[in-house]
């Protein structure tokens, strides 16, 4: 599905970034750290002898008591939504936006993906240490008759998969349309991709849209490893690092955008998403992608590939078989850690900043493609 | 504006299995709550739902060797509702490339007993990394919410975009809702799109009898569910599928397929209120149904049927009677409103895309169907619920709300094909 600007359709600009990730919560300081070559890898704090990857991407310091004054919320918050609600609220500063009085909340659109539920290891150990029988065996009564009356009631609020945007709008005062995807990067394009067309289709003249994901706890190496997403670290002693963060995107139409006087970092004239079928090459439906957005050159890429060879070198073949001409690359997720559902919102970020530093008319290609069959890529333009 | 048709119905529900067993249930107003079978349930505080009966799991996975070592039952379930939609639909199972797969879910289903033999070490985590790799043999810890979506586009070949939708008891509704866009928009011609979800589990049911939200009305689980109704004590958990094979009308035209219903509009809000709760207000429901009437074109006066979210809860029922009242003005004490939760339960995700199968069919079969256990109607609940029994219809609209944990929003709405 490829998208071209067109006198048909509003045009989209990008006013507000939020960032947290292992590498820092502003644009700027995530790019510096990524082009001193700075990596955000490091042992996690759990055995990993039965595990392919030995290594995390987490954030190290991150107080949610600064974004969430109300504790009583925060404990109702698992952590990727507490994520969540931190970086829509540092997007939303950043674009010096109120909703309620630089939109009415209905006018703004709320798309955003969520990764694998983030199981708290610890609250799921309360809910089967007491449910065992003296063999280790799931006692299903000892479940229902004593383990339910010791869980609180607030876990059902953690693993439910809508949660993390759900608090968003709350927090954020944000009431307009919305979706919710899950759970890898393709999913994460898909509603960045929702958000500019809801505005360029006049749907709602505003939209917030990103992701989070936590994937740095023992069930979700267990998980990783299980669905194959961890397989080039054995077969090429290489492979994407898991880590967590969220990152959300102030979308809105140009004009009204400039009437305010916000401050634009980039224009979105084009994207596309796409579906890699199982039978045909991962690169031949990337190429597929880059055809359709009709591009040649652009002074950057902000490549998808991470340390999963197989992702990094269909990427490279797809650049090669448009004879797509990217000035620089960057590789994010080499420093960064693969951050899943939040990645694709990271990448469209950093392509944005890089495009308003690159200047007007300067043209970032962000690839935001990873495990799974969906994929996307958006091209952004120097505002 | 390319209209869009729906010219296939697969459903799955404790009510009946395939489109025509579905139908007979709901007008009859059988009730598909009854006890849990499918776990030991018997120490939980409630120990009723609306299970999917004669479903064989493995006969599902069977059909799709993809799902083969799958314990998830939602996913069995998608599968093959999806299956039923496509043959419904009357096209070869051709691949499907300029078309879409819309797939709505709930929750991952995480299988407590791969974790108890663990229990006695005091870090549960620390000891399933170092030993659940291989000791499982493939079985997943937890299974990726787009499974469902991931085994259907490969096996129909959906090359057009495959979305899994987590947007909680909106999911279904959504779902339907943005395939219906990319049709308008022209960007595929044909799309699949449903939910599906089984909450039917130790966590789920455990996780909603927490929150309080449950009728615990064990002994008589075929009235435990009952919306609008003065002495209603919550809602009833149940599972199920539905999808609907949806395509412009023209390509639908074209090779003689029969057409259910056109699926007219579609709108979303978000409640931004409280997680627990809806908005008191209902302003959240009354954008989302202002919405999909201006995306339909249609006027209070237009609409002539609501199939309500109507889960039994205490708080949901006067709330969207309210919103219902404000959108429709005088208009709705004279609409037909109706709860299929009453009968099924509440399927969670699942539910939007199994109202909206319902909503096809009352179209076409010219027939509403019944909220049951309605015997004293909650004064501030002052709507027409068709009590009891189904009704003949000869209406041309029908408005179907979803209404999400969370404060999610979604509402469809269905004409007749004119």
């Amino acid at each position: 599905m490829i998208r071209m600007e067109s006198d048909m359709y509003r045009k989209v600009v990008i006013t507000g970034i939020g960032l947290l990730t292992p590498l820092g919560k502003s644009p700027a300081e995530v790019l510096g750290c990524i082009e001193g070559g700075q990596s955000a890898a490091r042992r996690p704090g759990f055995d990993t002898s039965s595990l392919l990857c030995k290594a995390v991407a987490p954030i190290v310091e991150f107080r949610p008591e600064q974004y969430v004054e109300d504790v009583k919320s925060l404990r109702l918050m698992s952590r990727d939504a507490q994520l969540a609600v931190a970086a829509a609220r540092l997007a939303l500063a950043d674009a010096r936006l109120e909703p309620g009085r630089t939109y009415a909340a209905e006018d703004i659109a709320l798309y955003g993906s969520t990764g694998l539920t983030g199981m708290p290891a610890e609250e799921i150990s309360a809910l089967v240490r007491h449910s065992a029988d003296s063999e280790g065996n799931l006692d299903l009564r000892q479940f229902g008759r004593i383990t339910l009356k010791r869980v609180r009631p607030v876990l059902s609020f953690k693993i439910l998969a809508n949660m993390p945007i759900c608090f968003v709008s709350i927090f954020g005062s944000i009431r307009g349309e919305n979706g919710i995807y899950t759970p890898w990067e393709g999913q994460g394009a898909q509603a960045i991709a929702a958000g500019v067309r809801a505005i360029e289709e006049g749907l709602v003249a505003c939209a917030l849209v990103g992701g989070c994901d936590v994937r740095t706890h023992e069930f979700a190496f267990v998980s990783l490893q299980q669905l194959g997403a961890l397989r080039s670290w054995a077969d090429h002693g290489e492979g994407p690092i898991p880590g967590e963060g969220a990152a959300f995107l102030v979308l809105e139409e140009e004009g009204r955008a400039l009437a305010r006087g916000a401050r634009v970092y980039a224009r979105i004239p084009r994207h596309a998403l796409g579906t890699t079928s199982r039978q045909s090459p991962l690169a031949d439906a990337l190429s597929a992608l880059l055809v359709g957005l009709s591009i040649q050159r652009v002074s950057h890429l902000v490549a998808a590939g991470d340390g999963d060879r197989r992702i990094r070198e269909a990427e490279s073949q797809a650049i090669e078989q448009v004879s797509l001409q990217a000035v620089a690359r960057l590789y994010p997720k080499r420093f960064l850690g693969n951050l899943y559902a939040a990645a694709a919102a990271v990448q469209v970020a950093l392509a944005a900043t890089v495009a308003q530093r690159a200047g007007r008319g300067q043209r970032v290609l962000a690839n935001c493609f990873g495990y799974g069959s969906q994929h996307g890529s958006f091209l952004l333009e120097g505002a | 504006m390319t209209r869009v048709v729906i010219t296939g119905i697969g459903v799955l529900s404790p009510v009946g299995n395939g489109r025509h067993d579905f139908w007979q249930g709901l007008v009859s107003g059988r009730s598909g709550l009854g006890p849990i079978t499918l776990f030991d349930a018997s120490e939980f505080p409630v120990r009723i739902g609306g299970e999917v009966r004669d479903f064989d799991m493995s006969a599902a996975s069977q059909a799709f060797p993809q799902a083969a070592r799958c314990r998830d039952r939602k996913v069995l379930l998608g599968l093959e509702a999806a299956r039923g939609a496509i043959r419904d639909c009357g096209l070869p199972e051709a691949p499907f490339e300029r078309a879409s797969l819309h797939v709505g879910v709930g929750l991952e289903m995480l299988c407590l007993e791969d974790l108890t033999p663990f229990a006695r070490a005091g870090e549960i985590g620390q000891a399933v990394a170092s030993q659940l790799p291989g000791m499982l043999n493939g079985g997943l810890l937890q299974t990726p919410l787009d499974t469902t979506a991931e085994i259907l586009g490969d096996r129909y070949g959906f090359l057009g975009g495959r979305f899994t939708n987590c947007s909680a008891c909106a999911a279904g509704a959504q779902s339907i809702g943005e395939a219906l866009r990319l049709l308008r928009r022209g960007e595929v011609d044909l799309a699949l799109a449903g939910a599906t979800d089984s909450m039917l589990n130790p966590l789920g049911l455990g996780g909603f009898s927490l929150l309080r939200v449950l009728s615990a009305e064990n002994d008589t689980p075929h009235r435990a569910c009952r919306p609008f109704d003065a002495s209603r004590k919550g809602t009833a958990l149940g599972e199920g599928a539905a999808f609907l094979v949806l395509e412009r009308l023209d390509y639908a035209l074209a090779r003689g397929a029969p057409c259910y219903a056109e699926a007219v509009g579609y709108g979303s809000s978000m409640d931004g209120f409280r997680v627990s709760d809806p908005d008191p207000n209902g302003k959240g429901a009354v954008r989302s149904m202002t919405a999909a009437m201006a995306d339909a074109g249609l006027a209070p006066g237009q609409i002539d049927c609501v199939s309500a979210h109507g889960t039994g809860t205490p708080k949901n029922d006067v709330v969207e009677t309210c919103a219902i009242k404000e959108v429709l003005g005088p208009h709705a004490h004279e609409v037909p409103v109706h709860a299929v939760k009453s009968m099924t339960g509440h399927m969670i995700a699942a539910s939007g895309a199994v109202e909206a199968a319902a909503a096809a069919l009352t179209i076409s079969q010219r027939c509403v169907p019944p909220t049951i256990n309605l015997d004293t109607p909650d004064p501030e609940c002052d709507l027409d619920y068709v009590r009891g029994k189904a009704r003949p219809f000869n209406g041309n609209t029908v408005l179907s709300n979803s209404f999400g944990f969370g404060g999610q929003n979604a509402t469809l709405i269905f004409g007749r094909c004119l």
